[in-house]
């Protein structure tokens, strides 16, 4: 298997930082205590994920069902799946946004699945659109948090009513949209730094890359 | 080279994760009972947890409620306060009408709504989306005999149909959701028809199927606005729970059907306690004579059509003696 080499504004993952630290022809005569800790590391990345998924589904499920703007809430695990993808890359954030994806399904109304695929095809978009970019900056996040939320909330009533689903093709819909992509643009910055936890994905990797508020980060820190 | 690789990669993982949840929703569509059961079972393992969330969110959510809704309560409240005032001398009418009814009952045998079994529930939360606005979950599930299917209601009438259940918790579909169709009748005219939510308005309804026009153009022949609807008997759901006052009533763009326009008694987006009519639903789907669901529209059942009743001239002898030769 041929080492993943992340592209060069892409901050790594933690997951894959352990696994390209070797070449492969000897991968396999890796030590085991090398191995453990690799597989420990794909393990505490996953929980990692699972916890802040947790979290946000739990807001979105108790707290964001009162607090409304106009009658709508922000998009919580469209905002994580969307964070997933401008920081793990099209590859695995589409995966993690999946999940995200189909775990919010289990509590919607609509059939299972049609949330799981519109984050896992917005995602990998956003992935692809952004894995090039050398010098990424904090307004370019927000603008495609902004604009994923958007792509996200359109696509899921588009389809959910080419399938047969009621009530997503409403006079709301322009409503619903342009206010959940504004909150969730408000919501990106913790939420962005939850993911970058999450992802093993420290402070000074993403100032490098410059990925999501990572070039705000530095230029605090060195202003300090 | 390794990024065309790795591009090609990531195209085969999202096709696969495209195809898994194709096949997901093929599965859910045709009701595959071991995906709705994880499903309920990973509600199940969750609901502690998220109501233990809603114990330290709630009240705090609830601050932002009341510092951007507190005007408008205190108009309810003033609109509360004349509604009472109104119905307190509207009370004794309405109880001498109650007493005719339940003697009218008890003398028939017909079954009405409160003698089926009741199970109170308190909402635990209201729908988590921005789409599913007609959606609400209550504290009660399969542990305490709620089945899907069966119907919620308030004291002011329905409120909707319970659709899933889980061991605990169950999720209601409102009155006010467009897909869910309900059989009604117009206590006005005592036509019955085929109604459903209105997208976009969470208290109206409209009942748009079994109601023909009159040919005649008499325009009597109408509910008045402001005359009752309730459920019809037949339906899916127990006969005569209110559902709301006739607003209006026009033609359909063809001319051929009623198209009522219902207030719903019901305001959807503020319940805190239902309770669920603990009597197995039928499974038939409700059909209006006429409608558009309806087997054999405008026909009658043939064992279900009576003679008319001869009349007999002063002096002729009985139908009955006739038969009896």
């Amino acid at each position: 298997m041929t080492p993943v080499r992340p592209s060069a504004g892409m901050p790594t993952p933690l997951w894959e930082r352990a696994a390209s630290t070797q070449p492969a022809r000897t991968r396999s005569a890796q030590s085991y205590p090398r191995l453990l800790s690799n597989s420990l590391g794909v393990a505490l990345t996953s929980l990692r994920v699972i916890l802040v998924f947790a979290v946000a589904l739990l807001a979105q499920l108790t707290f964001f069902t009162e607090v409304r703007v106009a009658g709508v809430a922000p998009e919580l695990p469209a905002l994580l799946a969307i964070l997933a993808g401008l920081l793990a890359g099209s590859q695995n954030g589409s995966v993690i946004a999946f999940l995200a994806g189909l775990a919010w399904d289990v509590y919607l109304p609509t059939p299972l699945g049609l949330a799981a695929l519109t984050f896992a095809v917005v995602a990998y978009a956003l992935g692809d659109l952004t894995e090039d970019l050398f010098h990424d900056t904090p307004a370019r996040t927000l603008s495609l948090v902004f604009l994923g939320t958007a792509a996200m909330v359109s696509a899921y009533a588009l389809l959910g009513t080419v399938i047969g689903q009621s009530g997503l093709l409403t006079d709301r819909l322009l409503s619903i949209v342009l206010v959940a992509s504004l909150f969730n643009t408000v919501l990106a910055w913790p939420a962005a730094a939850a993911m970058r936890w999450a992802l093993g994905i420290s402070r000074d990797d993403a100032a490098d890359s410059g990925a999501a508020f990572g070039g705000f980060w530095r230029r605090r820190t060195r202003a300090k | 080279m390794a990024v065309a690789q790795r591009r090609a990669r990531s195209r085969y993982r999202l096709l696969l994760l495209i195809l898994t949840a194709i096949t997901l929703l093929t599965l859910d569509f045709r009701g595959f009972g071991p995906l709705e059961a994880v499903q309920s079972r990973v509600r199940d393992a969750l609901e502690p947890v998220v109501s233990a969330a809603d114990v330290v969110l709630g009240p705090v959510a609830r601050v932002w409620t009341v510092m951007f809704t507190y005007s408008d309560l205190q108009d309810e409240n003033a609109r509360l306060q004349d509604e009472l005032d109104r119905l307190a001398t509207a009370d004794i009418r309405s109880a001498a009408e109650q007493d005719a009814f339940d003697r009218l009952l008890s003398a028939t045998g017909v079954a009405y709504v409160s003698d089926v079994p009741r199970l109170a529930a308190s909402v635990l939360r209201d729908s988590p989306g921005n789409f599913a606005d007609d959606v609400l979950s209550i504290d009660v599930g399969h542990r305490d005999g709620v089945a899907p299917g069966m119907a919620v209601v308030t004291s002011a009438g329905f409120v909707g149909r319970v659709e899933l259940v889980d061991s605990t918790s169950s999720t209601v579909t409102t009155v006010s959701d467009p897909g869910l169709v309900i059989g009604v009748r117009l206590l006005g005219t005592g036509d019955v028809g085929l109604g459903h939510g209105l997208a976009g308005d969470a208290s109206k309804f409209v009942v748009d199927a079994g109601l023909r026009w009159p040919e005649t153009g008499d325009l009597s022949e109408l509910a008045a606005v402001g005359s009752g609807v309730v459920t019809a008997a037949g339906s899916r759901y127990p006969a005569d729970i209110p559902v709301g006052r006739v607003l209006s009533v026009e033609p359909s763009e063809a001319g051929l059907v009623q198209l009522v326009t219902v207030d719903l008694n019901v305001d959807v987006g503020q319940l805190g306690y239902v309770s669920v009519l603990l009597q197995q639903p039928e499974d038939e789907p409700p059909t209006a004579p006429g409608s558009p669901f309806d087997p054999q529209p405008f026909a009658p059942e043939p064992e279900t059509l009576e003679p008319e009743p001869e009349i007999s001239e002063p002096g002729a002898p009985p139908p009955a003696a006739e038969e009896s030769r």
